[in-house]
């Protein structure tokens, strides 16, 4: 009897022994000794910190539903002195959004609610979104930021203009993009030759190395079947027309004359701002270095004369070329953009079943995404929609037998590098990113997240202005394509400047004799502006529309011109605000702004007047300063300006 | 000290509560578990043979023990946790994170909740095997039978509480099997459980309501006609 008592005194003392583990425990928490620590390490500090009271510390952020205790360990996030401190206690480096609004895992991910390391940063059990690598960061940015460019953001910037310029949308849908304009195939069987073809499907960076065209790494019987099912299509919506004839009986003196026009032209019309020559000058169109060796003669006479007859929606000017113009571009380029490497493929019989087969491969790979051709259209099935492929659960991917780390950053960027990683029957063609860029747009692809942002916290793109000016203004800016380079009321690419006030900041001669003979106004820049030969009625439909919409009334002002005001404006000019720093005046100055030699022909008054009270208001972001000017000041500059002729 | 406890034993208080002197004799030891709320769940003679240890294992003991335990843990995390589908999830990382003990009071009665439906079961095959479901306990046995659904039911309703994938995908396979139940039973079932065709905010109110009062009020109920059953029949 004894015995048992024993026995059962043991066992209750062992019991409490057991309960006390968990009090124990609960002493003995990480973030105690991490505060502890905290309050050592300031306590040696030459500046005064104020010690943490022990305790968790955490931060509510009701409108986005979170409670981070993060702060419970890293104390001293807006601690001056600890900018050199050991981690948990270093300065937050930039903060864009505070963190008592917004907390932290808005931003970092993780598990806010945590108070233990490894829990925290979510590798632990039972977490769906661990802390996001450094490299991915700005991914968080675009949960909120739906704008266009994200100030702030480089990565994210790059990972969507990237998405943007690759054409995802080809095969993916993601809300927030716009499909590119790529070429319609109508009619290639007409316009490429076989051998050509074969090799650009095989590998497209092979031919052009910047091109958006992606490898599709298809096998040769594939390739062989498509070339063979594209090149049955040879007839153009719109008739070819026939190279004159006389070009044929030409005598070589001629001919090498007409070479010698086209070269002249092709530079005069700058081809080369759009175009690159094996990669080298502009990078919105097609590589033209081996062009002779892709396209018929004829094909290039017919869409150099106009382009959109064939390609709608293109991006080209209509150049005002001569026949005998465009016959000598053609030669030109017949003579020089030749490919003399470019393999032939092996002689090949036509598989008898080519197009059923073709059409298969045509849609397998949905070229029709990108490509419109005769009527076949997008592919039924698509690729997945990507617009909400941030917030994909790790249990809804697979990873197959790849090795990676699995996690969902470490599977975008690996899809974009090696598509068929995961599974060889995947259809994603390679895109030939590198790391920086597959980085980029896996950034921009975590932040389409589908995290629940109040509206008030989104911060949305701007309403994207439908500007179609209408008229022989509005026929003119279609056929020259001015929208590929140019903003006119918010809409158009920014290659070039802002039109929106073009007639308020420059007089109408200047304009006018700029589209006679475009150039740059700034040293330090190529000349990109084309010289598109346009004839004295256009220009002037050209200027009048400029002159009555591309003006605001509020930029016109009077300025004195009297010799006391000038001679004052030229003393401010060059000893109060030092202009020549920047600015060019004949031999003299610098040449970071234009030069303003003859601003007095080419600037009107008001303009120079407003830009010099404020330049920003003008052009968002230019780099003039803004010195607050005193209105007399400003006027007396301007008046000093105008006499500059 | 002697002349203090005697002191105790003769005060008014003590003889309230104890209304019996010493168990010296057998008649006071009668007494003493007679008088005892909780002793008098014990019948008042037991037959030597059942006081064995190996003839019950304490198994019908311990299961009530454990219940024990479930209430008080229960009630505990009950101070901590809101049935709602935005608060379940976080109440639950809060009692793992932030509360003193927290984790420990749930592991503690998840455990428990695991060790029950065990040790149920188990006394059932103890009382299958010793034959004691037979004439005149049979009813006992059909009270025993109930009480383990309970049990079983009450670890299923606790199972939705988290507010996890584990919990949500448990509750909607169960749900569904529930379906199959021929004639639109199934369905009706199921409807009630969910308080409607999906898991969700309703569902998880009323396997709170049953979790936490519905099922342990019958529990108890059904307990105390087991013991008492089991007392008359001169059970331990």
């Amino acid at each position: 009897m004894n015995t048992l008592r024993k026995v059962f005194a043991a066992v209750a003392v062992l019991f409490l022994i057991v309960l006390a583990v968990s009090p124990l425990k609960d002493f003995l928490r990480e973030w105690k000794r991490y505060q502890v620590k905290y309050n050592t390490l300031t306590a040696d500090l030459p500046q005064r910190v104020k010690p943490v009271e022990i305790g968790i510390r955490q931060i509510w952020v009701e409108k986005l539903d979170r409670v981070d205790r993060c702060v419970t360990c890293h104390v001293g996030l807006k601690e001056p002195a600890l900018k050199n401190a050991p981690e948990p206690y270093r300065t937050h480096p930039q903060m864009f959004h505070d963190t008592e609004e917004f907390g932290c895992t808005i931003c970092h991910e993780g598990q806010g609610a945590a108070t233990e390391y490894m829990e925290s940063i979510g590798k632990g059990k039972y977490w769906d979104r661990p802390i996001l690598p450094r490299a991915f960061m700005e991914a968080s940015c675009a949960k909120c930021h739906k704008e266009q460019e994200v100030p702030g953001a480089p990565v994210l910037n790059l990972g969507r203009k990237l998405i943007r310029e690759s054409n995802c949308l080809g095969c993916h849908k993601i809300e927030g993009y716009v499909k590119q304009w790529v070429p319609v195939l109508n009619g290639v069987g007409s316009k490429v030759n076989r051998a050509w073809l074969v090799n650009w499907l095989k590998n497209p960076a092979g031919y052009a190395p910047k091109t958006r065209m992606p490898d599709f790494m298809l096998s040769n019987d594939e390739t062989n079947t498509l070339a063979d099912f594209l090149l049955s299509f040879k007839e153009f919506p719109a008739p070819l027309d026939p190279i004159p004839a006389r070009l044929a009986s030409a005598t070589e003196a001629a001919k090498a004359k007409l070479v010698e026009l086209g070269s002249t032209r092709f530079r005069e019309a700058r081809c080369i701002s759009c175009h690159p020559i094996n990669g080298k000058g502009g990078y919105v169109a097609t590589d033209l270095g081996k062009i002779a060796s892709k396209a018929d003669p004829r094909w290039l006479y017919n869409y150099i004369k106009n382009p959109k007859r064939f390609q709608p929606g293109v991006p080209m000017p209509r150049y005002r070329f001569s026949e005998d113009e465009l016959l000598g571009i053609v030669a030109y380029m017949q003579s020089e953009f030749v490919d003399y490497d470019m393999e032939q493929p092996p002689a090949h019989t036509p598989d008898p079943g080519f197009f059923e087969k073709g059409r298969a491969l045509f849609n397998k790979y949905s070229c029709g995404g990108c490509h419109e051709l005769g009527g076949i259209g997008r592919a039924e099935v698509m690729a997945p929609e990507l617009t909400s492929i941030g917030g994909k659960k790790l249990y809804e991917i697979d990873f197959g037998k790849s090795k990676i780390d699995q996690t969902l950053p470490s599977y975008l960027t690996t899809k974009l590098l090696q598509p068929r990683e995961f599974s060889s029957s995947m259809k994603m063609p390679k895109f030939g990113f590198s790391d920086e860029q597959a980085t980029a747009i896996a950034v921009a692809l975590l932040g389409n997240d589908d995290e629940k942002i109040p509206d008030e916290l989104l911060v949305r793109p701007a309403p994207s202005a439908a500007f179609v000016p209408q008229g022989g203004f509005g026929k003119l800016v279609d056929d020259l394509a001015c929208f590929g380079c140019h903003v006119m009321n918010g809409r158009g690419r920014l290659v070039a400047t802002d039109l929106s006030l073009e007639a308020s900041q420059a007089q109408r001669s200047w304009i006018e004799g700029y589209f006679k003979i475009p150039y740059s106004l700034r040293p330090v820049l190529t000349e990109r502006m084309p010289n598109l030969f346009l004839q004295g009625p256009e220009i002037k439909t050209l200027v009048d529309f400029m002159e009555t919409s591309f003006i605001a009334d509020s930029l016109d002002r009077d300025v004195p011109s009297d010799p006391v005001t000038i001679a004052n404006g030229r003393g401010l000019y060059f000893e109060r605000y030092g202009c020549q720093g920047c600015h060019q005046i004949g031999t003299k100055g610098g040449y970071v702004g234009p030069p303003l030699d003859k601003a007095g022909t080419r600037l009107k008054r008001g303009w120079i007047f407003h830009w010099l009270k404020n330049p920003q208001s003008l052009k968002p972001g230019t780099i003039e300063p803004n010195n607050n000017l005193p209105d007399a000041e400003a006027e007396a500059i301007t008046a000093y300006l105008m006499t500059l002729k | 000290m002697r002349a203090f406890l005697k002191e105790l034993t003769r005060s008014q208080v003590w003889r309230s509560i104890f209304r019996h002197g010493l168990p010296l004799s057998n008649r006071t030891r009668a007494e003493a578990v007679f008088y005892n709320f909780f002793l008098h769940l014990h019948p008042t003679k037991v037959r030597k043979r059942s006081i064995k240890y190996t003839y019950t294992w304490g198994l019908g003991g311990l299961s009530a023990g454990l219940f024990i335990v479930l209430v008080l843990t229960g009630a505990l995390l009950m101070l901590y946790y809101r049935p709602s589908v935005q608060q379940a999830y976080n109440d639950m990382k809060d009692l793992q994170f932030v509360v003193s003990s927290g984790q420990f009071l749930r592991n503690m009665h998840r455990w428990g909740a695991h060790a029950m439906v065990a040790i149920v079961f188990l006394h059932m095959m103890r009382v299958f095997y010793t034959g004691s479901y037979r004439p005149p306990k049979e009813f006992n046995w059909v009270v025993g039978v109930v009480l383990f659904v309970i049990s079983i039911l009450l670890s299923y309703t606790g199972y939705l509480l988290p507010w996890d994938q584990l919990a949500y995908w448990g509750i909607s396979v169960g749900t569904n099997m529930v379906r199959a139940v021929p004639f639109g039973i199934g369905e009706n079932i199921s409807f009630v459980l969910l308080g409607g065709h999906a898991v969700g905010e309703n569902a998880l109110v009323r396997f709170y309501v049953l979790h936490c009062f519905i099922l342990p009020v019958s529990a108890v109920l059904f307990m105390g006609i087991h013991f008492w059953r089991v007392r008359k029949d001169g059970g331990v």
